[in-house]
């Protein structure tokens, strides 16, 4: 049974100043499911990516089966018998079924040049078949089907030649529970067959029910590796945090009152395409999450409020009366917005780290003759960078050269300096690591105590459940969960409202 | 590991000390351009550069006018090769009015310019084509309209404004335009902005730049700059022919780009690549013409420079935000 199949050895992957994999050593096992688990950003997915050639290896190797392998593209992993369903949407608008299902393995139907269409079609056909997923139609275009039934023509494509391991990469939080239980036979099945599963997955309780191995990583480090028979809930969240996961990691308050003044007020908010008839209000001091899968529409949410959506209809009003419909009018009546799409919607990458701090509020750094004045700007910048704690040389160092939590502090030193009263932070968090997470917690703690108004949209249940006084789940583009603080809230009260 | 910490950031802190002894490199390499190609021109034409540096610097002062709006459109990631048949169009209105009075020819001449820069800017913003596609359309279509306007015979200005040819008044306008240019660019939120754009226009966006707006007026105002030089054009010349303003574009895109000016713009331009640029881009076509060089053989070189300095000068990691 526990026939060695990869080692990974010694294995080191830097992004900029970002250590993502830092000498991550451990053994996968032929017939097992193998889990990888530790916060975002703890370098699981950049090793995955390592190994199916979608990252180079910057030191370090695998070795399956006894031979080092180096895969250069994901047809060469695949080649090597690796493969991998990824997180995100991973089959390609515009082809048909069987192109995606074929992609990069073409060659098998290509006689004498041509290409011998209804050859591919026949045989993806047969392996839908086969596999139950038979409504769908191998020669229809991919772009016909939902999220869900591209996922499962992308279990296909990664599972049919047999691979030696398979990479699943958090594709269980997209889907609904028919897709998972989907999901798991075939995970099942790739195990009886003695080959081997490589499975990461936020949620616990399914990596203890799915796996038979479980090795923890860290901010780029290895942790250890147990075997699911032998641990608890509770013991891999303090093997992922290195603590006990309590305390002043979230905020610790329970049943305190939010004020009963509304800042902001969403009525009949339609963003085509997007979201349908969202109307909500928010409270002075409160902390308004908005959780959901990455497509239910609370992305954009986010964007509506700040008056950044294209073709909005309804009504975004403040307390004053002020409709906000542009980025502007937004900023001048102390709105703050940070995109999940850090590197494009929040900072400019390509400019100092002074510039991006005082964007909004050059008009207040103006001096003689209403010119811009370098010294209040860098005095400016400076203080905020420092209130921050951005870890920088100084202000003239371009942003693009920062760590993702680097940026997004840039990003919240610009609003802090300008001092906003309601943010709209979509994704805070998002790729940062724990430590700068707990100093994001604690900001957005303080800030909700100086009677600035908060709105959180996040994929992460947890830090919804731990940082929000309220939470709206979204689906298909509405509302469709209304869950308040509590202690008891779990995820899977969430799960049921987002799927 | 906090020790690892701390020798990272030590090496980062080399790291960015290399880089910016580069950059560094990178902006002096025009000045010192400047003044080797002024020596080796001034002995190899045995001083006659500098006894006619009057005859030199007439040819600069529209290159350098038209460059400044030039240098903001690509300061926010834009280009524009429409710069000539503005400045023919330009010159054309100028002469034509001048003949009724000569202040009115010049709001004439910098209204026809704006004019031709918000065609630029609808098509660029609202229509959403890339800005060298536009621009590359109205050069021909405006090249085509003073093509017919001169079919006939050039069209000449008013003989006032041949009187008004001298090298003060030149000057003057040039270094107006320089000086607001140089302020508005450093010292006012105006700079700031167009870099932000530049270097991201989606996060400048988000930071509340009206970037729509401001790309729009860009290309307005760099219409009207180069409506202002048509009028400094004129002067010097007279008359408008079927070739007047012929390859300004090209002229003022080598001279940025001499000057050290990122083909990408964003954060890294300065306003000093304008001025640099183009007295080095005049300072080496006249010394080249000085020594005997042909049109043809002129042409060539020009291209050669220009490959050489875009491939020292550009900034391949932003290379993707051309617009």
């Amino acid at each position: 049974m526990s026939e060695v199949r990869l080692q990974v050895q010694n294995l080191c992957k830097t992004f900029g100043i970002t250590k993502a994999v830092q000498n991550v050593s451990f053994n996968v096992n032929k017939g097992e499911v193998h889990a990888l688990i530790g916060e975002n950003g703890s370098g699981k997915s950049t090793l995955t990516n390592m190994l199916t050639g979608i990252y180079s290896i910057d030191s370090g190797t695998f070795v399956l089966d006894g031979k080092e392998i180096h895969p250069k593209n994901q047809v060469e992993a695949n080649n090597e018998g690796v493969s991998i369903i990824v997180q995100e949407l991973g089959t390609l608008s515009g082809l048909t079924v069987a192109e995606n299902i074929f992609l990069g393995h073409e060659d098998r139907f290509v006689n004498r040049g041509i290409k011998n269409t209804s050859a591919m079609n026949r045989e993806a056909q047969k392996l839908l078949d086969q596999y139950g997923f038979g409504r769908i139609r191998a020669n229809a275009m991919v772009d016909d089907y939902n999220f869900e039934d591209r996922k499962l023509v992308e279990i296909v494509k990664a599972t049919y030649f047999n691979p030696k391991i398979v990479v699943i990469d958090e594709t269980t939080t997209a889907l609904s529970q028919e897709g998972r239980e989907e999901l798991y036979k075939q995970m099942n099945r790739i195990r009886s067959e003695g080959n081997t599963i490589i499975f990461i997955s936020h949620d616990l309780p399914e990596v203890l029910r799915m796996s038979d191995t479980i090795t923890c990583l860290r901010d780029g480090v290895y942790i250890d590796t147990v075997k699911s028979a032998d641990v608890t809930e509770d013991d891999l969240k303090k093997l992922m945090v290195g603590r006990e996961v309590t305390g002043d990691y979230y905020r610790a308050d329970y049943g305190e009152a939010v004020s009963d003044e509304v800042v902001l007020s969403v009525k009949d908010v339609t963003v085509p395409g997007q979201i349908q008839d969202i109307s909500f209000e928010l409270h002075k001091g409160e902390i308004l999450g908005f959780g959901g899968l990455s497509e239910s529409g609370m992305h954009e949410v986010g964007k509506a409020c700040f008056g950044a959506s294209f073709d909005r209809k309804g009504s975004v009003t403040l307390a004053d009366g002020t409709q906000i419909n542009d980025i502007p009018t937004a900023i001048s009546h102390s709105m703050a917005y940070t995109s999940k799409d850090r590197d494009n919607e929040s900072v400019v990458m390509n400019q100092s780290i002074r510039d991006n701090i005082c964007l909004p509020s050059l008009g207040e750094l103006t001096g003689f003759l209403h010119l811009l004045s370098r010294g209040k700007m860098k005095k400016f910048a400076n203080e905020y960078a420092a209130e921050m704690s951005v870890k920088m040389v100084n202000t003239d160092q371009f942003v693009s050269d920062l760590s993702g939590g680097n940026k997004q502090k840039v990003v919240l030193a610009r609003w802090i300096g300008k001092n906003s009263d309601i943010l709209v932070l979509d994704s805070p968090t998002r790729g940062i690591d724990i430590k700068v997470k707990q100093d994001i917690y604690q900001l957005m703690d303080k800030m909700r105590k100086e009677g600035k108004s908060i709105i959180m949209i996040s994929e992460e249940l947890m830090e919804l459940i731990g940082m929000c006084d309220r939470i709206l789940i979204m689906k298909d583009g509405r509302i469709n969960g209304d869950l308040q603080r509590s202690p008891d809230l779990d995820e899977n009260s969430l799960i049921a409202k987002m799927v | 590991m906090a020790d690892k910490t701390n020798n990272s950031a030590v090496s980062k802190e080399e790291q960015l000390k290399k880089l910016s002894f580069i950059s560094m490199i990178r902006s002096l390499l025009p000045i010192v351009g400047l003044v080797v190609v002024f020596l080796v021109f001034n002995t190899l034409t045995k001083g006659r550069m500098i006894k006619n540096i009057s005859l030199v610097m007439s040819q600069i002062y529209v290159t350098m006018i038209a460059a400044t709006g030039v240098f903001f459109i690509m300061t926010m990631g834009g280009l524009d090769f429409s710069q000539g048949s503005i400045l023919g169009i330009s010159s054309i209105v100028v002469c034509m009015v001048s003949k009724t009075s000569v202040p009115l020819a010049v709001v004439a001449g910098i209204a026809a310019g704006a004019a031709i820069g918000a065609i630029n800017g609808f098509f660029y913003v609202k229509r959403k084509i890339k800005s060298f596609i536009v621009t590359i359309c109205t050069m021909f279509l405006f090249r085509g309209i003073i093509k017919y306007l001169t079919s006939s015979a050039p069209v000449g200005g008013s003989a006032k404004l041949v009187l008004m040819n001298t090298d003060r008044l030149k000057l003057t306008c040039t270094l107006i335009v320089v000086i607001v240019g140089f302020i508005a660019f450093n010292f006012t939120r105006f700079g700031i902005d167009l870099r932000a754009i530049g270097a991201g226009e989606k996060a400048a966006k988000f930071a509340g730049i009206r970037t729509d707006l401001m790309k729009f007026l860009i290309y307005v105002l760099a219409g009207a700059i180069t409506g202002f030089a048509a009028f400094i054009n004129v002067i010097k010349v007279g008359s408008v022919t079927a070739s007047g303003g012929n390859q300004l574009e090209t002229q003022i895109l080598i001279a940025l780009v001499l000057g050290g000016m990122p083909i990408t713009g964003g954060a890294k331009s300065r306003f000093l690549n304008v001025i640099i640029g183009s007295l080095l881009y005049i300072v080496l076509t006249s010394g080249l013409t000085m020594i005997g060089l042909t049109t043809q053989a002129m042409q060539l070189f020009q291209g050669v420079v220009f490959l050489i300095f875009v491939a020292v000068f550009a900034d391949r990691e932003s290379l993707k935000v051309i617009k």
